[in-house]
């Protein structure tokens, strides 16, 4: 028996177009509000700033970031950074370990506390290491009295780093160490390792890159931070001045181009760091 | 070495994990820990193993205490029902960690461990994958590795957690005819965790039945199935059919039918339950005697070694299983829909109203 078919004509259909894309329109609309985005808050600033900075000729930049208070913030930035990081990094791996391998009382307490710098001003920050640290705080009188300075000196900024960059390599290794599980530490363990070699030898190769991450992040808040090393710092020349803050400095002086000059350091920090960030994130996704 | 387990419980806050588990493993035996999510096997497993300690009871390994023990003290080869491989080493490389991270003093030489490794990948036929990594290999493969791992360090005890749950069918069945041959080879003692029933007659030396924390019943393949020691074990190891009914002093009545029950001389007059399994389900179109149950065939699966059918007896309306080959079935010819006769042989009739 024959049946006849009718055959309804649909709109032909772009070629290229699959069921889950977005039509073509609304993909270039997309992607041009993000360079937009990126634009007007990346590239324009950027070359803004190098552009400043180069503004009275190569000497001028050269010899801007050669200053001898120019050149002890950077050795200052780094010294922070050397310290805070790596005192962060023990900190981070153990409290993922706790946090991810074992349950004991105070657990949700810890990973609380841990996320705590993220959520309060960095300015506050500051300001509880001088309520805490300075001459009319707590611990004031006791520290004049040993003649151990911590506000208005280096500790005091090396604190304050510490505590402001505190949970980037805790947060980034936890969901890390959890989704990963403890079924590969328990394995070793019942083949004969202990504890340390269990560690060097299983969880660590396994979590290099999200520590590695950590790590870049961890660096680069250290050695950026401005709002919580400007509370406790005092501002001291020479001394007390991490590269952020001594470009503030030329900045309210009104000298322009050694600002910028020496905030192109940062800035090329930055570009640094997202380079790297890239490379880290690309060995994350290829080693899961 | 044997393993006794003393009155072990494992008790948490909402529920019990354990509840008062005794058991003796002789040594060179391959015991199967059997039983329904939730029954307390992987506990119990982990708790010998030393991952996990009891609240109270001890465990002896030879008749040595070594409830305190560390696990790393106890030698004993766990195998993971994840395999638990160390992700970025090689296959020779996770082989070996066990005889790499003993102390100096212990550590054989690096000939003689590779040459124990490469003995050891032979022995589970991975000696040419030596070089790949877990990721480059199938389930199968990754769960010889975990055993070849767990067997270099010569453990006394071979303690697996659901070893073959992750893997499919086919795999299933040819790994743990494998691990079977091995056990004969090696005689290690072995406590091995499923829930499958199949895996556990097939394997086992032994089968302990376990369920909401308790031992239902130990015993041979045979002797648990044959023989199951109360309702749980019987359903557990098998498809089951209820037939209700009353027992008073030594007779059952089920229906129409009698049976005498000597063990059952004493008991007062009470509900009984009998079990029978599908293959003793006799069907016939004729009725031979008055004790038959009519009933009706809803449904008939017939392809395979053997024929399933669902049938509903006329009388209370309960559905009813029955298996039977593949020739008697051809040779009946049913169909769906007929109606036919039911003799249940071979009952096993247990006290109480139980309903499963």
């Amino acid at each position: 028996m024959e049946i006849p078919v009718e055959l309804k004509h649909h709109k032909t259909i772009s070629a290229g177009h699959k069921g889950l894309t977005e039509p073509l329109l609304v993909r270039w609309l997309l992607t041009g509000v993000a360079l937009i985005f990126l634009s007007l808050f990346l590239f324009v600033p950027l070359t803004a700033l190098f552009t400043q900075a180069f503004e009275k000729g190569a000497g001028a930049y050269f010899a801007a970031i050669r200053e001898p208070d120019a050149l002890s913030a950077v050795r200052l930035t780094l010294l922070t950074a050397a310290i805070s990081v790596p005192l962060n990094l023990v900190f981070g791996v153990a409290a993922a370990w706790a946090i991810a391998k074992f349950q004991f009382p105070g657990k949700s307490l810890l990973i609380t506390l841990i996320d705590l710098p993220f959520s309060v001003s960095p300015v506050i920050s500051g300001l509880i290491y001088v309520l805490l640290f300075g001459l009319q705080g707590w611990l004031g009188p006791w520290l004049d009295l040993h003649d151990i300075k911590i506000i208005f000196a280096v500790p005091g900024i090396v604190l304050a780093t510490i505590f402001v960059t505190f949970p980037f390599i805790a947060r980034e290794l936890i969901p890390l160490m959890q989704a990963q599980g403890n079924d590969e530490e328990e394995a070793a363990l019942v083949l004969g390792a202990k504890g340390l070699q269990t560690f060097f030898r299983v969880t660590l190769p396994n979590i290099k890159w999200g520590l590695t991450y950590g790590v870049i992040l961890c660096n680069a808040r250290a050695m950026g931070e401005f709002g919580a090393v400007s509370v406790v710092s005092g501002h001291i020349r020479g001394f007390t001045n991490t590269i952020p803050l001594h470009v503030e400095i030329l900045y309210n002086e009104y000298n322009y181009a050694a600002a910028f000059a020496v905030a192109s350091l940062l800035a090329c920090l930055a570009l640094v760091t997202l380079v790297a960030k890239s490379i880290v994130e690309w060995k994350l996704k290829v080693s899961n | 070495m044997s393993i006794e387990i003393r009155s072990v419980s494992k008790l948490f806050a909402t529920f019990n994990a354990l509840i008062d588990v005794s058991l003796t493993v002789p040594s060179g035996e391959l015991v199967a820990l059997l039983g329904p999510s939730g029954s307390g096997k992987t506990t119990l497993l982990r708790i010998i193993a030393g991952l996990e300690s009891p609240d109270l009871g001890s465990i002896l390994f030879n008749g040595e205490e070594a409830t305190n023990r560390h696990v790393r003290e106890r030698q004993v080869g766990f195998v993971f029902q994840h395999y638990a491989l160390f992700r970025h080493m090689t296959v020779f490389d996770n082989v070996a960690f066990g005889l790499n991270v003993r102390p100096r003093k212990f550590r054989p030489s690096k000939a003689e461990i590779r040459e124990k490794v490469h003995g050891l990948l032979k022995l589970v036929q991975l000696d040419s994958l030596a070089g790949r990594y877990p990721a480059q290999l199938s389930g199968g493969q990754r769960q010889r590795v975990a055993l070849a791992r767990a067997l270099a360090v010569e453990p006394q005890v071979l303690l697996l957690d659901e070893p073959f749950g992750a893997l499919d069918a086919k795999v299933r069945v040819e790994l743990r005819r494998w691990l079977r041959r091995l056990h004969d080879e090696i005689h290690v003692t072995s406590v091995f965790v499923t829930h499958d029933q199949d895996e556990a007659l097939e394997v086992a030396d032994r089968v302990v039945v376990m369920n909401e924390g308790r031992i239902e019943q130990v015993g041979t393949p045979e002797e648990v199935y044959d023989r199951p020691a109360n309702p749980f074990v019987y359903n557990f190891l098998g498809n089951v059919n209820l037939f209700h009914g009353r027992v008073d002093k030594g007779e059952a009545r089920i229906g129409d039918i009698s049976i005498n029950l000597p063990e059952f001389e004493e008991t007062d007059a009470g509900p009984a339950v009998a079990y029978v399994r599908p293959y003793d389900i006799e069907i016939n179109r004729l009725r031979h005697s008055p004790e038959e149950i009519e009933a009706q065939i809803r449904f008939i699966q017939g392809a395979g070694a053997v024929a399933r059918l669902e049938l509903e007896r006329l009388d209370t309306l309960e559905m009813i299983e029955a298996e039977m080959t593949r020739e008697r079935y051809r040779e009946l010819g049913l169909v769906e829909g007929e109606k036919v006769f039911l003799r249940p042989r071979n009952m096993r009739v247990f006290l109480g109203d139980y309903n499963i």
